[in-house]
């Protein structure tokens, strides 16, 4: 069978671990630039970025750039790019702040009211871009100004929020189902275990799978470099988590959960469905898409829609962590949300991203954020770092692509 | 459906743009199981004309009829709905994907609720290519592959859809002796599986290496079609470049054709030939 007679002689052609991992050297590349961040601001700031307490702060102040550089990710991939996120960041948390301070609503009904609220927004932006043929740059554009000015017109100086549970989302740990064991949570450490055990299970599965269809596995070592780095990672995180927290609870924060979800569904949607593909597909060559038959319209509204439920996401969160609603919320989330995902190895010209990438890319963002401010480095400074290191991995980016050819 | 009814007839199509008009009423009929080559300078109408069949611009005028039932092929979904398939020259590919999820692109085999099965579609993909006598790799990506071998990934997907109808735009532009030889042994396969093919081409010995029919277009007008073993270059070459008109060509008499409608102010050879009746034989399984 050709199948059989096949993977040997691929295998010669492609093989060994340094050649595969200088094939993938942006994927690698980006998470080693992560680590060595994390590592020299560890030292800069004396320790204090990677105590327990101040590494959940970092997931819980970067978590709406990681929820909408999900969808930006998809939206830059298919070619798009959306300004307005910031502004609906403010838009739905102002609404939902009115339902549940001035309506009186229920806060998980006011939550399920904004998400329904973000998705009519994609289907109006998705609906320009698609069906009339607006670039998404200037349809977000639009919608920039349209919802930072609607926001303002509904919110006025600000609506403070008075719901504990509400408030609750962005600083509450999961339930201490498990007890204490020693100065760990339980619960933690369990599902610690069990992500560790599930990227070993991922990675072996995918091995075994392309074996079995006769394509070329990355090479054995590789694999298991892999899940070692990432059970010394995973296993490091579950330690902070364990024993973050004070007196009454610790551990998981539901932020991480939530985002956790929201990066485990879409990454599923992006690289193992048909509206995946497409994705890529319109961002890789959109003519050839069409040519294909590939309905390209309903994809980009399809991504607009997503866009609009996520930043809804992103706005409930963020008004949690705010405990009120301003017309200033998310002033600039766009350009962070943007920034995460070129840092994270997203092609400029689209068609090349994942959201694993732009999560490492956020974290990145995030990391650089927290540490220069742990060392009470002036906020003016801070951007203009970050400024540079967007520039500087763009940079690289595109030489390294350069230099391939 | 009867067997003779034509696969595709085109009917006195015309297409405007702004200023041009590009097409003017243009007929022409598709059989089954033969290559049909469109031949014209540049600005003929060879490029529209096969968009409208492929459904990529709209008739100004006039329509398509296929297997005898008229129909608006209102974009490349309709036509592929109707067993039409098209290549088209520098924009077949997503340079970002591999040569497996080129292949399957818009087509994607599923598990179900919009999952891909990416294991089946590996598999198909190299039993595809196999049978191309090709050696590309279905896991690798496109940017690496060679102009030939991209050529040859994009008329594999054609295979694919079990098409009726093949329309291939330039399929040999700028491919090597070898690649041109096998795109050509690649058409001749189409046809004898049971499928037709309409080709636009400049490279005339191409056409005549492997087209039935060659229709002359010329300024939006088809103003021959000829069998091709009744015709030869020059006279192709003198009708593109419009010196000769039918009763200057000496060859009027020399084939038995019977004027048809059609192009405009011209009469269309449309003969029965040899290799026509040949092919006939063969299908209905009469005695040649």
């Amino acid at each position: 069978m050709s199948a059989t007679t096949a993977a040997p002689a691929q295998t010669t052609k492609t093989g060994g671990l340094l050649a595969t991992i200088a094939n993938n050297a942006r994927q690698y590349g980006i998470v080693g630039a992560l680590l060595i961040i994390v590592v020299v601001f560890q030292i800069l700031t004396g320790g204090v970025l990677l105590k327990p307490n101040s590494f959940v702060s970092l997931i819980q102040q970067n978590a709406y750039v990681i929820i909408l550089a999900i969808g930006m990710v998809m939206v830059i991939i298919a070619t798009h790019i959306d300004l307005s996120v910031g502004s609906l960041v403010a838009f739905i948390g102002g609404i939902c702040a009115l339902l549940m301070e001035r309506q009186g609503v229920n806060w998980g009904l006011a939550i399920l009211i904004s998400l329904l609220v973000g998705l009519i927004v994609g289907v109006w932006q998705g609906f320009w871009v698609a069906y009339v043929g607006i670039p998404g740059f200037i349809t977000t554009l639009a919608g920039m100004l349209i919802f930072r000015g609607l926001a303002t017109v509904l919110v006025g100086e600000s609506v403070p929020i008075t719901s504990e549970s509400f408030r609750g989302i962005a600083r509450n740990y999961l339930p201490n189902v498990l007890g204490w064991w020693g100065p760990f949570d339980g619960l933690t450490i369990v599902l610690g275990v069990a992500c560790i055990a599930a990227f070993a299970w991922s990675q072996l599965h995918k091995r075994i799978r392309a074996q079995r269809v006769g394509l070329v596995p990355e090479p054995m070592s590789l694999t298991v470099i892999k899940i070692v780095v990432a059970a010394l990672a995973i296993g490091f995180v579950t330690y902070l988590l364990a024993s973050s927290g004070n007196a009454d609870q610790g551990g998981t924060p539901i932020m991480l959960v939530i985002v956790g979800v929201l990066v485990l569904i879409y990454n599923f949607i992006l690289t193992k469905t048909v509206f995946g593909r497409h994705v890529y597909a319109v961002g890789g060559n959109r003519k050839a898409a069409e040519l294909s038959g590939i309905n390209t319209r309903r994809v980009d509204f399809t991504l607009f829609v997503h866009m609009g439920f996520l930043s809804a996401v992103a706005a409930v969160c963020m008004l949690s962590r705010l405990a009120s609603a301003t017309a200033q919320a998310g002033m600039e989330f766009e350009m962070d949300a943007i920034a995460a995902c070129f840092i994270g190895g997203t092609a400029v010209t689209g068609g090349v991203g994942t959201i694993p990438g732009a999560v490492v890319g956020a974290f990145v963002m995030g990391v650089i954020n927290q540490g220069l401010s742990i060392m009470g480095v002036d906020t003016a400074i801070v951007k203009t770092i970050k400024g540079l290191v967007l520039l500087g991995a763009v940079a690289v980016d595109i030489m390294s692509k350069r230099k391939k050819r | 459906m009867n067997d003779m009814t034509p696969l595709l007839e085109i009917k006195d199509v015309s297409k405007r743009f702004e200023y041009v008009e590009a097409l003017k009423s243009v007929n022409l009929t598709i059989g089954r199981r033969e290559v049909v080559a469109l031949v014209g300078d540049n600005g003929a109408g060879k490029s529209t004309l096969v968009k409208i069949i492929a459904g990529l611009c709209q008739p100004t005028s006039g329509g398509l009829v296929v297997r005898g039932e008229p129909v608006r092929i209102g974009d490349v979904r309709d036509a592929n709905a109707l067993g039409i398939v098209s290549v088209f020259q520098g924009n077949e590919l997503c340079e970002n994907l591999n040569v497996a999820a080129n292949l399957f692109l818009g087509r994607e085999l599923r598990t179900g609720c919009g999952i891909r099965d990416e294991n089946a579609m590996v598999v198909r993909a190299r039993a595809v290519l196999d049978t191309l006598s090709s050696s590309i790799q279905v896991g690798r990506p496109v940017a690496s592959l060679s102009v030939g071998q991209r050529r040859i990934i994009a008329i594999a997907k054609t295979l694919l859809s079990e098409p009726d109808l093949v329309v291939l735009d330039e399929p040999t532009d700028s491919l090597s002796v070898m690649q041109t030889a096998e795109v050509l042994e690649y058409t001749r396969r189409l046809r004898a599986e049971g499928r037709s093919v309409i080709m636009v081409c400049h490279d005339l010995p191409d056409v005549f290496a492997v087209a039935d029919r060659i229709a002359v277009l010329r300024q939006g007008r088809i103003i021959a079609v000829h069998e091709t073993c009744e015709t030869s270059y020059e006279q192709i070459l003198a009708e593109m470049a419009g010196i000769v008109d039918e009763d200057a060509d000496g060859r009027g008499d020399e084939s038995d054709g019977v004027p048809a409608g059609g192009a405009v102010g011209y009469r269309i050879r449309v003969g029965t030939s040899r290799r026509l009746i040949e092919r006939r034989g063969e299908q209905s399984g009469l005695p040649v």
